[in-house]
Parts: structure tokens; C-alpha cells; sequence
């Protein structure tokens, strides 16, 4: 399809310099329940470009719509106004989108080569191919020695790893994540972390991760897109001036990392007091 | 990583004294074994013989049917129905239960019907079925079908329905179609449902393969039961009887052996969330 005859919007101006990896333009998205309760607003008017080999992450509270935006930039859920344009055309599900889920979403009857053979299933590669690749991308997310085991065998940091490399072994463009750390334990999910810093600096792409850490958000990315909700939109982009590669010292320290943090906090904060109960949060005027 | 299950199981053996924690299970059936037959043979005695044989007696009677041929055929016989209306069940109701499950539309209208099916007596319809069929074989295997499609076509159906949705979502999102999806997640993930409503049929179709022999032209074990009650021959009998618990336990242990088969994955998964 000519995308190219796209009719001059907002942001049209920008469309002789290099076209972003991907653009999202003026999207929104109302739920409609089935059972006549009433219709839930979960996007409204969201604008995003992001440029290729950059990582950016999507923070906010929760009801601000971050999953839906995500579920949108793969294809599986259409925008009711607006697009999402991957490489200029609409996203559709397949090997040149990798997805992350919270919960790691691995087939208990299939090992873990053959749960990481499933995401290059439809990409034309022979079976031997598919074999070698599977390998490959275990080794790289060190599970070489678990290729033949079965998924109840495995921690579940082990297990979001094999996600990982079933979702990085069709080689995509974008990869997407979804909170996909939040279920791990706080050690386990620094170590996540570091790797996937690592990983992505092997081989760069867009990465999109949603997560509710500001502290995650900041040690990962190079833009924080922070969203509000009720309806969900974007409040703010952020740049995150910290030098990379990140994953072999502690960012934590940083005078850019802890200003970031305070100010992040800050407007998080704010966004969750304003939709809270008067008095939950004990400020003066709470009883007793 | 203790789990629950193990934790479980060596608090039960703390209980036992120490020579005993290493029985295995065979042993323990053995001793249940012993103990009915010793039930049975006191029974036997304060009943009085005419009623309830001795399991000596039983033995006996189990021994001469067996060397005369009786026993044999009749059970041949029996198998020969229930076998046949047993796989004819498993040939229809897993294929319509995983069609009625996979395309939403169908299984939406069908499942009324089934669930109505189900709920009837089977037996009610053997004098329809002695009307269309008569009282030979074909007859018998109707009856067995009507028994054992039910419970294999529903746990079929209800399998592929539960199937886990965020599994769904993941292949969808690596680009599988409807069909790879309905190959790589549905079926393998009802697989465990259809075996148990496999296990659930053969159960109810050895109990229709009694009634069918009782109902329609009295052969096979079910005749002989017939035959051998109504005139009070109870020695004979209780070996029918006993044949027909030796082929329900068979039957479904080997249906257990190929769960457990599945278990190397499945059960482990369940136990450890």
C-alpha cells in the first residue's frame, strides 16, 4: 500500500528526513464491555515516533493504557483512530515483532529448544535451521545445558530468559515487552537487567519495554515516555542522559540517575494522589 | 525445592514404623487383597454357601469354566462388543469435540443437544434401538456407542474450550494462523482432558456392555450372569462377576499409564504453580 499518500497530519513535516522505525499517530482506544457496563477509554490521542536502535520505555500507573499501546504496535489490537506504522506499514504478529509477556507463556509439553523453535515456526526456515538458531539463542541467553529439559524444570528468571531468546531468534526489528521482569524476585530481576543490556547491545533495535519501575525504566533506556491515565495519554518524554554501555558498572549513583528518579517519583506520585480517595495517603486532614 | 506432594507423603510415612516405610505399593495391594478375601470367605460362612460361594469354591468353579470354555468365549464375546462400540465412540466424539471446540459457532449450537443427550437415561432408548437393530451384535454395539460417546465427546469439547488464552495470545503474536494455533496450543493442551473423558467412557461402556447383554440376546458375560443368577448357580457366578472387575481394572490402568506418560509434563506444571 502507498503510505506515502498519507494526507499531511501534525506530523507530516517530518517525513523527508529518515521515516522513524516506528510511529505511532494520533491513536485512541475505547473498550466497550459486552455486558452494558460502561465504555473504558484506554488510550486517547497518543503520539509517539521512535527512532531506530533506540530503547524506550513506557512508565506509568496502572489503567494508563501502556499494554494496549503495546498489543497495538504488534498488530494484535487495531487503534479505533489514528495508526501505528512499523517501518511505514501496519504492524501485523510475526517473527518481525518479538513480544516479552509478564508471565512467561512457555508450553509445558514442549522443551525449552523446542518452546524457542516455536517463535521462528513461521518464518520459512528449515527444521535444521530452526534447530540451529534455537541453539544459538539459548547459548547466547546462557541456557545451552537446560535445551532439552522441559519448562517446570526451571526458576522463573530461567524461564523469562527462554522467552527472551523465543522472542529475540526470529531476529526482529522491534522487540516488545511487557512488564516482563514484574514477576521475578528483585535480585533476579537486576540480573534481567543486565542482561538484556547486554543482549541489546550485541544487536541493537528498537526495544519498547512497559514497566511500572521508574528504576527499571532508567537503567534501560534511552527515553522514558510517561504516560497518565483516566484516559490514558502521554504526559511526558524524557531523555535519559546516562552513558552506555550500562550493564558493568552501577548507574544507580549517578547524580543523573537519582535527579531523574526524584523527579519521575514525583510526577508519578502526583498522577496517583490525584486519582486516589481523599485521606487515603494521611495527609493533614485524615481522621484520628 | 521441596514441593507440596513430597512434603506431604514423608509426613504420612513418619507415622509408620521404620521397617515398613520401604513397602511398595504392589505389597500394600496384596495385603488389601488378603483382607477382602478373607471378608468374603467370613461372609460365606455366616451367610450360608447357597448364598455367597467361598472364594475356595469361586476358585473352583473359576477353574472348570475356564477348562470347559465357557468363560473364554463368553468374555471374547464381550470384549469383541465392547471394543467396537467403545472405539466407535472414541472415533466420533473426538473428532466432533475438538471440531465443536475449535470452531466457536458449531460447538455453541451442539452443545444443547449434547448436554440433553447426556442427561438422558441411555436405557431408555434400548427398545429403540432392539426395534431398529434387533437383538445381535449391532444392537449391543449401539448401546456401548450411546454409553461411551458422552463423556469423551464433553471432556473432548470442555478441553479444547479451557485451553490457556495467554498461550493463545503468544502464538498469535509470533504470527501462527488460527490452524497452527489449534495444531500447537489446543490440542496438545486438551490432550489430558480427552484421556480422561477416554477413561470416563470405558467405564460407563463395560457397564452397557452388561446391560446390553442383559437386555438384548443374552451372551457373552452378561448372558452368563444372567443365566448363572437366575438359576442360583453362585459359584459361577461370582466368577463373572470377578471377570468383570479384572477387565475394568485393566482397562483403565492402562488408560492411567498413558496419563501418566502426559504427567512427565503436565501434572509437574500443575503441582509447582
Amino acid at each position: 500500500m502507498a503510505y506515502d499518500a498519507r494526507p499531511e497530519g501534525p506530523l507530516g513535516g517530518a517525513r523527508d528526513v529518515a521515516p522513524p522505525a516506528l510511529r505511532v499517530a494520533g491513536v485512541s482506544k475505547t473498550f466497550r464491555p459486552r455486558d452494558g457496563r460502561d465504555p473504558f477509554t484506554a488510550l486517547s490521542d497518543v503520539s509517539l515516533d521512535v527512532s531506530d536502535n533506540t530503547f524506550v520505555s513506557i512508565l506509568g500507573p496502572s489503567g494508563c493504557g501502556k499494554t494496549t499501546l503495546l498489543r497495538m504496535m504488534n498488530g494484535l489490537l487495531a487503534p479505533d483512530n489514528g495508526e501505528v506504522l512499523l517501518g511505514g506499514k501496519p504492524p501485523r504478529p510475526g517473527p518481525d515483532v518479538g513480544f516479552v509477556f509478564q508471565s512467561f507463556r512457555l508450553l509445558p509439553w514442549r522443551t525449552i529448544r523446542g518452546n524457542v523453535e516455536l517463535g521462528l515456526e513461521e518464518t520459512g526456515l528449515s527444521r535444521a535451521e530452526r534447530r540451529e538458531r534455537a541453539l544459538r539463542y539459548l547459548a547466547l541467553v546462557g541456557l545451552s545445558r537446560f535445551a532439552e529439559s522441559y519448562p517446570h524444570e526451571l526458576s522463573g528468571g530461567m524461564k523469562q530468559r527462554v522467552a527472551l531468546a523465543r522472542a529475540l531468534a526470529p531476529e526482529p526489528s522491534v522487540l516488545l515487552m511487557d512488564e516482563p521482569f514484574a514477576s521475578l524476585d528483585a535480585q533476579t530481576r537486576e540480573l534481567m537487567q543486565m542482561e538484556l543490556l547486554r543482549l541489546w547491545e550485541r544487536r541493537r533495535g528498537v526495544v519498547v519495554f512497559v514497566t511500572h519501575s521508574v528504576d527499571e525504566a532508567i537503567v534501560l533506556s534511552d527515553r522514558i515516555v510517561l504516560m497518565r491515565s483516566h484516559p490514558g495519554r502521554i504526559a511526558e518524554v524524557l531523555d535519559v542522559d546516562l552513558p552506555r554501555p550500562r550493564w558493568d558498572t552501577d548507574v544507580h549513583t549517578r547524580r543523573e540517575f537519582v535527579e531523574l528518579r526524584h523527579y519521575l517519583w514525583e510526577q508519578i506520585k502526583a498522577m496517583v494522589l490525584a486519582s486516589a480517595e481523599p485521606g487515603l495517603f494521611g495527609s493533614g486532614d485524615a481522621p484520628g | 525445592m521441596p514441593d507440596g506432594a513430597t512434603r506431604q507423603s514423608s509426613a504420612a510415612r513418619a507415622l509408620l514404623p521404620a521397617g515398613l516405610k520401604a513397602a511398595p505399593v504392589w505389597l500394600w495391594r496384596l495385603v488389601v487383597l488378603a483382607a477382602l478375601l478373607l471378608l468374603w470367605w467370613a461372609v460365606a460362612v455366616f451367610v450360608g454357601r447357597n448364598f455367597v460361594p467361598t472364594p475356595q469354591a469361586t476358585a473352583l468353579a473359576a477353574l472348570r469354566l475356564i477348562e470347559n470354555g465357557t468363560l473364554p468365549n463368553a468374555t471374547a464375546q464381550s470384549l469383541a462388543v465392547f471394543f467396537t462400540g467403545y472405539g466407535l465412540a472414541a472415533a466420533v466424539a473426538i473428532p466432533l469435540g475438538l471440531l465443536m471446540g475449535g470452531f466457536r459457532p458449531l460447538g455453541a449450537t451442539l452443545d444443547v443437544f449434547v448436554n440433553a443427550l447426556a442427561a438422558t437415561p441411555r436405557v431408555a432408548f434400548i427398545p429403540l434401538i432392539i426395534v431398529f437393530l434387533g437383538l445381535g451384535f449391532e444392537a449391543k454395539v449401539t448401546i456401548i456407542f450411546l454409553g461411551a460417546v458422552m463423556p469423551i465427546l464433553i471432556n473432548t469439547y470442555t478441553g479444547v474450550l479451557s485451553s490457556d488464552g495467554e498461550l493463545v495470545e503468544m502464538a498469535r503474536s509470533t504470527g501462527a494462523g488460527d490452524l497452527a494455533i489449534f495444531r500447537k496450543i489446543m490440542l496438545p493442551g486438551s490432550l489430558r482432558s480427552i484421556v480422561a473423558g477416554l477413561r470416563l467412557g470405558a467405564g460407563i461402556g463395560l457397564i452397557s456392555t452388561v446391560v446390553a447383554e442383559l437386555y438384548t440376546s443374552v451372551r457373552g458375560l452378561g448372558g452368563l450372569l444372567a443365566t448363572y443368577g437366575n438359576t442360583f448357580q453362585m459359584d459361577n457366578y461370582f466368577v463373572v462377576v470377578l471377570a468383570f472387575a479384572a477387565i475394568g481394572a485393566l482397562v483403565t490402568q492402562g488408560l492411567r499409564m498413558a496419563e501418566s506418560r502426559m504427567d512427565r509434563w503436565q501434572y509437574q506444571e500443575e503441582r509447582a504453580s
